[in-house]
């Protein structure tokens, strides 16, 4: 004779269960009421604020402890993937934010950020950084080979197989690039020169750091690569025992990317994150940037550290400002990618 | 019926809240925008292609390595045989993004075929190598060999013997391995990402990338939907001809195996360089480079308590595993509850046809889980769970429970085969005897089906250990993962953390050899539902 009801509504039911009837209601009565206190917590005064911000963002222990005890609120950090896919995240859930303030949109994204009403006030700009062409100086030294001037340089066949770069697709620093190629050759000639940079023999890879820190030749990996995609300040970082940097930047058709931070609409904690924002902005924040984050500071009342200024000075001409880079974006990726799949 | 649907109340509120909710909440978004040029779009199409035709490669190579690899290991005997069946074992066990990361050193290694399809195709091998041969190898000797035999005395070659008599009785765990196979290569992620070095795009990567880099939403419905189409397609041909059981087998066999002879020769010679170079090789170079990169060999064991170089975690290595393993107990023992309820209400004898229709429909409703983007879903966790009615976003527990979504259909996949194929005889012995419903389920059917119950427990266990696309959406802060912060550390090289990076897989390596290997210990023999009967 067939029992009344499936196992699992008699386990539900049944007033005298098993042991294992008895564990599985109270797991059960377990899940459903953390479900419904972490939903109807009472609202109280926040004690934290919430930092989104991507995955490169470094703030030292003795500054966080600084910012909550000056603010009475403890910090915490969202870092939600690279700024692109951060900026994403934040306007799909722009509704319910998923914090407080948010850093690290850059100038490519300003727009699309405005669109989306992501902040209640206008973003501030914290710090920037030049995207340019690094070289090994030694293994140029070595090879005895002229340093290379520029981007266009680059197609030369003396630099076959030497140079690496980071995707578009996938790196801020790659779609940069990209930027400043169609900012030199325009957006009619820049396919022409990818191609004759494909054919001299160009590495892609996925993200800045196995370009820098694998394939290049004058970073830890000691890769193969001479010639990198990365960042005027990069040189500072590669300071040998001899006192020189192993490494500079070619400083001209550099691309600036300016990183924004703002109060994000919607904030649980709005009061804290205004806080956070005027703390990034003050000069202790501002002054541990080159040596955490290896950006410039936007307040140019900020000291460089000594090996800044000696090896990694900012870029002397900026390409591609006019360009707008997120309205463009996935019709040039399309176009470049076609070239490169 | 009426019990029928009380019982189907809970697993149907599990999959309406925790997948079709977000799941037409995120696609809804994009199907309001202009998705339809996405299905005939040239560039989407080739990507289509690209998935499709990169897993039917990997697939046959896989297949075709496979049967002599299952012939050699579990149709044959010889020293060292568990050792080399739990070797084969671990890349199956392995986060993709250790797979990837081995391939990579691998092909840097080796300096041959800079085209990335190949590599891709040789790492989908390697993780798919070990479910094909344990499939086909478990079935094969359950077979009875007499024929085989009776063949090899008539004068049959072992060739001859294998295509003409062994290979057609095959058929069941040879298709059924062909589409587990496939369907894990179509829905690769951490593999094509990682070895693809951006340039590779199939329709996961680039479901991915239209979601994270672009924000473009009806790309991301239009290409959710063919890969939906796919799956279902590949599922639809593995029900119409395979019935073996995708098992992890456990144990040592009864005594018709014999010794491998001279006359194997041609499986040995295309097993062993499958073995030594495919299998060990990624996995040496591993262990190899956490000895030469990083901080070496102990400290980048002592760095898996930090947060890396230029503090790139934000929780350590060691606080992320503790997090792995906390949501891999809960993911995996919500996916059972709710896999063997359904599996249960599915093997449900009935002999209405409708019964039967809403079955067939149920059935295909808990699949679907599979053939979804882990990223889509995620973005529809994003934007469904941030608040008010259910803010799950804000808790630990979205990442077991989204991973508990994607392991159901595995669990139901192992359990509802093996509950239906059941002898009848025994629970109807037990009702005439006064049992009710629970205490035949209970006692009676599911101690029969328990091997298949261990295997989808350790199946469900390994969806949430090896899960990379949903938990990188979700998991951020104090709640990495171990794949999600094995990634930063690849994806972020420089100072000490590619060392790490190599350290903790390692680990994973060693700790997955030693489990495999003790648990194969035991004389488990593993139970084909087809001859399940009180064993």
């Amino acid at each position: 004779m067939p029992a009344q009801g499936g196992p699992l509504t008699r386990a539900l039911l049944n007033e005298e269960g098993t042991k294992v009837q008895k564990l599985f209601k109270t797991a059960v009565v377990a899940v459903i009421s953390s479900l419904a206190l972490s939903g109807c917590a009472p609202i109280s005064e926040p004690k934290t604020v919430v930092l989104v911000t991507h995955d490169s963002f470094v703030i030292s222990d003795e500054l966080k402890q600084q910012f909550e005890a000056a603010s009475g609120y403890e910090l915490k950090l969202v870092k939600a993937g690279d700024t692109g896919s951060m900026t994403n995240k934040l306007i799909l859930t722009k509704e319910q934010p998923i914090g407080d303030a948010v850093f690290g949109i850059d100038n490519t994204l300003l727009d699309l950020a405005a669109d989306n009403e992501l902040t209640t006030s206008d973003l501030v700009p914290i710090d920037f950084a030049d995207v340019c062409l690094n070289y090994d100086i030694d293994w140029f030294a070595k090879k005895n080979v002229p340093v290379p001037e520029n981007v266009r340089d680059l197609t030369l066949p003396r630099y076959k197989k030497l140079t690496v770069v980071s995707n578009p697709a996938t790196s801020s620093s790659g779609m940069a690039f990209l930027a400043t190629t169609i900012a030199v050759f325009g957006e009619e000639g820049y396919l022409s020169y990818w191609t004759k940079l494909k054919s001299n023999g160009l590495k892609i890879v996925a993200g800045w750091e196995n370009a820098y820190f694998t394939e290049f030749s004058g970073s830890s990996g000691r890769g193969n690569y001479p010639i990198v995609l990365s960042y005027s300040s990069s040189p500072a970082a590669e300071v040998r025992d001899n006192g020189k940097s192993q490494t500079a930047s070619i400083r001209t058709d550099c691309y600036r990317q300016t990183e924004f931070a703002g109060v994000l609409t919607g904030a649980k904690n709005p009061v804290g994150a205004l806080a956070l924002i005027e703390f990034l902005k003050s000069s202790e924040f501002q002054g541990s940037l080159p040596e955490n984050m290896y950006v410039y500071p936007i307040d140019s009342n900020i000291a460089l550290p000594e090996s800044w200024s000696k090896f990694a000075p900012a870029a002397l001409t900026l390409v591609g400002e006019e360009l707008d880079v997120a309205g463009n974006r996935k019709a040039w990726l399309k176009a470049w990618s076609a070239l490169f799949e | 019926m009426n019990k029928r649907l009380v019982g189907w109340v809970i697993p149907l509120i599990f999959l309406g809240v925790l997948f079709f909710w977000p799941l037409v909440n995120i696609l809804n978004r994009g199907f309001e925008g202009d998705w339809a040029v996405h299905l005939v779009d040239a560039r989407d199409w080739q990507i289509t292609w690209f998935t499709v035709w990169q897993a039917l490669v990997s697939t046959t190579i896989t297949i075709a390595l496979a049967v002599p690899g299952a012939y050699i290991l579990y149709r044959k005997n010889f020293p060292g045989q568990r050792f080399l069946r739990t070797l084969i074992t671990i890349p199956f066990m392995l986060p993709t993004i250790v797979v990837a990361t081995g391939f990579t050193i691998f092909r840097d290694a080796a300096n041959v075929w800079t085209d990335p399809i190949v590599w891709i195709i040789a790492a989908h091998v390697f993780l798919n190598y070990a479910l094909a041969v344990r499939t086909i190898g478990s079935y094969w000797m359950s077979l009875d060999l007499q024929t085989e035999e009776a063949a090899a005395i008539e004068g049959a070659g072992r060739l001859r013997t294998v295509f003409s008599i062994s290979m057609p009785q095959l058929r069941p765990a040879i298709i059924s391995a062909v589409a587990s196979t496939f369907l894990y290569c179509t829905a690769s992620y951490g593999v094509i990402l990682v070895l693809g070095g951006g340039q590779v795009q199939s329709l996961e990567t680039e479901i991915a990338s239209a979601a994270n880099t672009l924000l473009d939403l009806p790309k991301v419905s239009a290409l959710s939907l063919v890969q939906t189409m796919l799956s279902v397609v590949a599922f639809g041909i593995s029900q119409t001809g395979g019935r073996a059981n995708i098992g992890i087998e456990l144990g040592e066999h009864d005594g018709q195996v014999k010794p491998v002879d001279r006359r194997d020769w041609l499986a040995i010679v295309i097993t062993l360089p499958v073995v030594t170079l495919l299998i060990a090789t990624p996995m040496f170079q591993i262990v190899w480079k956490t000895f030469t990169e990083g901080a070496g060999f102990v400290q980048n064991f002592v760095n898996l308590t930090s947060l890396g170089t230029r503090n790139v975690l934000n929780i350590s290595v060691l606080d992320a595993s503790l997090n792995s393993f906390r949501n891999m107990l809960i993911s995996a023992s919500i996916a059972l509850v709710v896999g063997v309820t359904v599996s249960y209400l599915l093997a449900m004898p009935t002999k209405k046809r409708s019964t039967v229709l809403v079955n067939r429909v149920l059935d295909v409703m808990f699949l679907l889980p599979l053939g979804i983007s882990t990223v889509v879903l995620g973005f529809g966790y994003l934007v469904t769970f941030g608040g008010y009615p259910l803010p799950l976003r804000e808790t630990w527990l979205v990442v077991p429970l989204i991973q508990s979504v994607m392991a159901v259909p595995l669990v139901v996949r192992l359990i509802y085969p093996a509950l239906a194929a059941l002898d009848r005889n025994h629970i109807e012995a037990a009702a005439t005897a006064g049992a009710n419903r629970w205490q035949s389920f209970w006692l009676i059917e599911l101690p029969m089906v328990r091997f298949s119950l261990y295997t989808a427990a350790a199946f469900a266990a390994l969806v949430s250990l090896g899960e990379f696309g949903a938990a990188s959406l979700l998991a951020y802060g104090d709640q990495a993962t171990l794949p999600t912060v094995l990634y930063s550390l690849i994806s972020k090289p420089g100072g000490d953390n590619y060392g790490m990076a190599m350290a903790a897989s390692t680990f994973i390596i060693a700790l997955t050899f030693a489990v495999v290997f003790a648990i194969s210990r035991e004389n488990r023999p593993e139970v084909q539902p087809k001859r399940n009967g009180l064993a």
